[in-house]
């Protein structure tokens, strides 16, 4: 094993790794704030160290500081003591696990070498995924159950129930999926997704399984336990539901669990449906072919948005009422400088890119980056879209959940199954 | 008379309703609006940036309670016991006590408002015959951190002044 293999085993691991953990701030602060601009409020933009809120991101310090420090309560009725600290794990532990499958950017080929750019290099693909989401419902059950709370209870059977009957809608799509694609390997799944259909189409998931990624998605939020699908804690019947006992650290657990099966969840509908790492219209080979006409773009385009971006900053890092020296507008100053010597550091690394070797290890390693970064803008997106149902739709009720689950999304998944098998027959 | 039926129209029954997905999509479009609006240009939230722009009192709104004086500064209550009498909260304890200012002849000793029983229903300021306790001071926000903080005293009431002029509260019909 050279140093360059134990390298790459280093990066792959710490991305999958840590990417869903700096992907939990990322996505509090998208729902909170998210959630306050949806309402025409402005969500948590108070909390500061020496006066830098960071557009609300500080607040998160601050939730994570009272968190920890809040006192770990475990009541005295809770006779299982062991379950009901191994619960929180098991939601936790899974949803990040579920992660090391997803690739998150095309064989690299390094010294005549391929690495696969996922966080363990398993075949495994979208069984390990499944096996895992079905897996962390467990902890949510044991949760439930080991609280000895009629609302834990409660809340527990319902996500039991509520996940077979979405497990069944979710696998059948897939089944449809793995029709088309023709393998398990979620990164031969992603780099079919980089061809072209008809020559002007990327053959994305969502292209050619339209009710497949319908059918996958409420199923996927109906798995993640989010609005409409967030029976399990449905605050105003049952409290908490499976959390209710459940506070400080411990609870908290449970909401990081939540938020990364959140993001784990996004990357699996972006892998699946939305050409994983794909840059539209772009596949690995162009891209490392015209490594340097796409620096050379990006070289331009980086500026321009960053003008446009700081003239946004400017405008709504101010105070909204009379107020002498507004220090929100030195903040968005510090914010902007920020910016730009980031750009600046992007612009030396895309010029590095320009005088490399054409076709040469640099034109593997940017177009890595580059697909690293398309990953993470489509997932950021996917995050956004949950944001987005989580605050338009209500809750629904328990059995309207179990009549679409089975008597529409069973169906429907059947069928295209059907039509997807006669097509592909058709075709081949 | 008989009574106008009116028949409202049940939705939700149409086929495109039924599909669920499209009424789906126009709501995710409306509050989509919402955000995309709120994300270009802040200013537009419907916000008030409390505590840094507090919020406009109007006259008649029942704040916390004061009593009011005569020009001299003598007390104006006379510990008739209306108003604590009147309380539904039973939130008033007046006890009264020989005057010595020559206006009349009871005044009260001890005055206190228990603000954590209190309802601020201000029976209190309709019950008074001499307009001696007024709830215009404008404070909408008691706050302390000990129960006994929230008890007022003959003088915490006398010390608050009202945040009106004298004419406007006249016409706000107390």
């Amino acid at each position: 094993m050279s140093a360059l293999d134990i390298f790459m085993v280093v990066v792959r691991v710490a991305f999958s790794a840590f990417i869903p953990l700096c992907f939990i701030a990322v996505c509090v602060w998208m729902e909170r704030r998210g959630a306050g601009f949806f309402q025409d409020r402005s969500g948590p933009n108070r909390a500061n160290i020496f006066g830098f809120r960071a557009a609300g991101l500080v607040q998160n310090l601050a939730d994570a500081a009272k968190l920890i420090f809040k006192e770990d309560v475990t009541s005295g009725h809770i006779k299982h003591k062991f379950y009901f600290v191994l619960a929180p794990l098991i939601v936790f532990f899974t949803a990040v696990v579920s992660f090391a499958v997803v690739p998150f950017a095309d064989t690299l080929v390094l010294g005549g070498k391929s690495y696969l750019m996922q966080g363990i290099p398993l075949d495994l693909g979208i069984l390990w995924f499944l096996s895992f989401v079905g897996f962390s419902v467990y902890g949510i059950i044991l949760a439930g159950w080991s609280s000895t709370n009629k609302y834990g209870v409660l809340g527990g059977l319902r996500s039991a129930a509520q996940v077979i009957s979405y497990e069944i809608p979710m696998g059948l799509a897939i089944v449809s999926l793995l029709v088309v694609y023709g393998t398990i390997h979620l990164n031969e799944i992603a780099q079919f997704q980089g061809r072209l259909l008809f020559g002007f189409i990327p053959m994305w998931g969502a292209v050619l399984q339209p009710l497949g990624l319908v059918i996958f998605i409420v199923a996927a939020f109906a798995e993640t336990n989010r609005t409409p699908f967030d029976l399990a804690e449905g605050e105003s019947e049952l409290v908490a539901g499976f959390h209710v006992e459940y506070s400080a650290m411990k609870f908290a657990v449970f909401f990081m669990g939540e938020y990364v099966a959140l993001f784990v969840s996004s990357a699996m509908i972006v892998t699946l449906f939305f050409g994983g790492y794909q840059v539209p219209f772009l596949s690995t080979a162009t891209l490392i072919n015209n490594a340097k006409p796409v620096a050379f773009l990006l070289m331009v385009a980086v500026p321009v948005a960053m003008h446009y971006f700081a003239g946004w900053i400017r405008r709504s890092n101010v105070s909204h009422y009379p107020r002498e020296n507004d220090p929100r507008v030195f903040e968005a100053e510090i914010y902007i400088k920020c910016f730009w010597g980031l750009v600046i550091f992007l612009e030396v690394v895309l010029l590095l890119i320009l005088f490399a070797d054409k076709g040469g290890p640099a034109a593997h390693i940017f177009v890595m980056l580059l697909q690293m970064a398309t990953f993470l803008v489509k997932v950021t997106m996917m995050i956004f879209v949950y944001i987005w149902v989580r605050w338009t739709l209500p809750r629904f009720r328990y059995d309207q959940l179990q009549r679409l689950g089975w008597q529409t999304l069973l169906p429907l998944a059947l069928l295209n199954i059907f039509v997807t098998s006669a097509v592909v027959v058709a075709l081949s | 008379m008989g009574a106008t039926v009116k028949t409202l129209p049940r939705k939700g029954a149409s086929l495109k309703e039924r599909l669920y997905l499209i009424e789906i999509v126009k709501g995710m479009a409306t509050t989509f609006g919402h955000f995309f609006r709120n994300l270009l240009d802040n200013r537009r939230l419907y916000v008030r940036h409390y505590p840094e722009v507090q919020p406009e009192i109007p006259v008649r709104w029942r704040g916390r309670h004061r009593l009011t004086t005569h020009e001299d500064g003598t007390v104006k209550c006379v510990a008739c016991f209306m108003c604590q009498t009147n309380c539904p909260a039973n939130c008033i304890q007046i006890t009264a006590g020989e005057r010595l200012d020559g206006r009349t002849e009871k005044m009260p000793v001890k005055f206190t408002i228990d603000l954590l029983e209190c309802i601020y229903c201000g029976y209190c300021v309709e019950a008074c015959p001499l307009d001696a306790i007024r709830m215009d001071t404008g404070i909408f926000s008691v706050t302390g951190d000990k129960r006994s903080s929230f008890v007022l005293e003959l003088s915490d009431l006398l010390a608050t002044k009202g945040a009106f002029a004298e004419e406007d509260y006249k016409k706000g019909g107390a």
